[in-house]
């Protein structure tokens, strides 16, 4: 059994359908790219695992477990975190009080001085400023701060949306880096990208979303020399 | 110069209560997004209860313990039930931010009703070290000087809470976003009826201390939330340091305008206001 398995969701808001029977898994230790256009649906499908949005029929569990009508606040506990777009790092708390929050549920509070220092020697820039505020960041900064916090519950399960959005190039190869690097850690990824290139060449797997249906998917080797993912989403 | 050493000695003790009322006002906008239109009235039944309590023998330091957490949980309690409510009915956070602002004036005018109707227009007080000392020449009485050390040690003890405490910082984080909050585990419900609990709580204290050393009537509730305002937006929406800074300007202002024209000081304020949103909309420190 797959460690995330999202089963026919259908998902609307008011009366345009934005999912139409989207099912896909992870598997433990993936990296999984969800790929798409923007408008495609990819975010929708993202937040009805979080519980942000509630599809109309289909379910989604977790290891097992049923996360339908599961609050928001009680994913991370279950072992997942999730970087919105844009990453929504607490602009007028410094970055050590942004990890903080990362361990904000009870159990892992007493234990957040240790994982702090632990992504301070995984993003050794954000040690450098770990008293300044998240607001004077650059944005590839921000991000890692944001990809941080979410490392800092120990999540078995991590859901990028758009980590490259808006990105400097360099900065995108450096993050892309760091969510490899996560896979031996043993933390399963799936990443939400429009880089449809730089992310096919980390993942293992991806689905391919288009107007809220699953267009294709597959391992990325294949799909890569697939005529029309060459043509539509790498410009060959 | 004794003169000027008493408009700042009073504008400061001003300012105290002023910074106290306002950082609740400021809390419950910034984390809930409630404009409290009601948030005098707590202010001003804890005034009146606390001189009722203290005329009936109790000693005025103690109605702190008795009216701080009442006012916190009929706040908590409020924003729970009604305003909690009208969340989920809202269709977005713009609908919610109007209909709650329409919600606080309806509990203005319950809450200021049934303070007319137990006190009147009579004012209360009672003597708690209402005797003078001197400082650098100007005359202050003794209660005030204690009224402003306990504004102090509540806005002091309010900081640390919000900086060094994990339900401080949660109830930050939820200010700046609420989403990220909650992905975060934050529960946003609980977060934001304790932050409404809170202010009333805080426009408590400054209501003790206005009935310690002034004498509260049940018409004060208005006039204070209407401070509170211009000391917000003066401050900065949303900015618990500027609702400080923004209380210890308008205190000063109005203690030294109200040594040549005590009608002149409202005017005052709202030049400053006027002033301030020309310059810097945002306020002194908002962002």
């Amino acid at each position: 059994m797959a460690m995330l398995e999202i089963n026919n969701i259908n998902c609307f808001y008011g009366n345009v359908q934005a999912l139409w029977d989207v099912s896909m898994n992870v598997g433990e230790g993936e990296i999984v790219a969800l790929l798409g256009a923007n408008g495609a649906g990819k975010t929708t499908l993202l937040n009805t695992v979080t519980g942000l949005v509630k599809p109309a029929s289909g379910h989604v569990s977790f290891m097992g477990k049923s996360l339908d009508g599961v609050p928001v606040h009680s994913i991370m506990e279950m072992g997942i975190a999730y970087l919105p777009e844009g990453g929504r790092t607490f602009p007028d708390m410094s970055i050590r009080e942004n990890l903080e929050m990362g361990a904000y549920p009870r159990s892992m509070w007493k234990t957040r001085k240790a994982g702090i220092d632990r992504m301070f020697e995984l993003f050794p820039r954000l040690k450098e400023r770990s008293k300044q505020m998240a607001s004077t960041l650059s944005g590839g900064e921000k991000q890692m701060l944001a990809m941080a916090r979410g490392l800092m519950s120990n999540p078995k399960l991590c859901l990028f949306d758009e980590l490259s959005y808006g990105l400097a190039p360099i900065m995108v190869t450096e993050v892309f880096r760091i969510v490899q690097s996560l896979r031996e850690d043993g933390i399963t990824v799936l990443l939400v990208e429009q880089n449809v290139k730089q992310s096919m060449e980390i993942a293992d797997r991806a689905y391919v979303l288009e107007n809220g249906h699953i267009a294709l998917e597959g391992p990325c080797c294949d799909l890569m020399d697939n005529s029309y993912v060459k043509k539509a989403y790498l410009g060959l | 110069m004794s003169t000027v050493v008493n408009i700042v000695i009073y504008g400061i003790i001003m300012g105290g209560v002023y910074g106290l009322i306002s950082m609740g006002l400021t809390l419950q906008y910034g984390v809930g997004k409630i404009l409290n239109v009601s948030h005098g009235e707590f202010l001003m039944l804890s005034a009146m209860t606390s001189c009722v309590l203290v005329k009936a023998g109790v000693h005025p330091l103690l109605t702190f313990v008795i009216c701080l957490p009442a006012a916190f949980i009929v706040g908590f309690i409020l924003n729970m039930t009604l305003y909690r409510w009208l969340r989920n009915f809202s269709k977005d956070e713009a609908t919610f931010e109007s209909n709650a602002m329409l919600m606080s004036f309806g509990l203005y005018f319950i809450l200021a009703n049934i303070g007319l109707k137990i006190w009147g227009t009579l004012s209360k007080s009672y003597q708690f070290y209402s005797y003078p000392v001197k400082i650098l020449g100007a005359t202050i009485i003794v209660n005030r000087l204690i009224g402003l050390g306990i504004a102090i040690v509540f806005i002091i003890a309010f900081f640390i809470f919000l900086n060094k405490t994990r339900l401080g910082k949660a109830i930050r984080a939820t200010s700046q976003s609420t989403t990220a909050a909650a992905m975060m585990g934050v529960r946003i419900n609980k977060t934001m009826a304790i932050c409404f609990g809170t202010g009333g709580l805080l426009a408590a204290a400054a209501g003790i201390l206005i009935g310690m050393s002034f004498s509260p009537t049940a018409q004060i509730g208005l006039t204070n939330t209407v401070i509170a305002l211009i000391v917000v937006v003066l401050g900065g929406m949303g900015s618990i340091p500027g609702a400080v800074l923004g209380g210890l300007l308008i205190g000063l202002v109005g203690q030294a305008v109200s040594f040549f024209d005590t009608s002149l000081v409202t005017v005052a304020y709202y030049l400053m206001i006027i002033i301030l949103l020309l310059i810097r909309p945002k306020g002194l420190l908002g962002r």
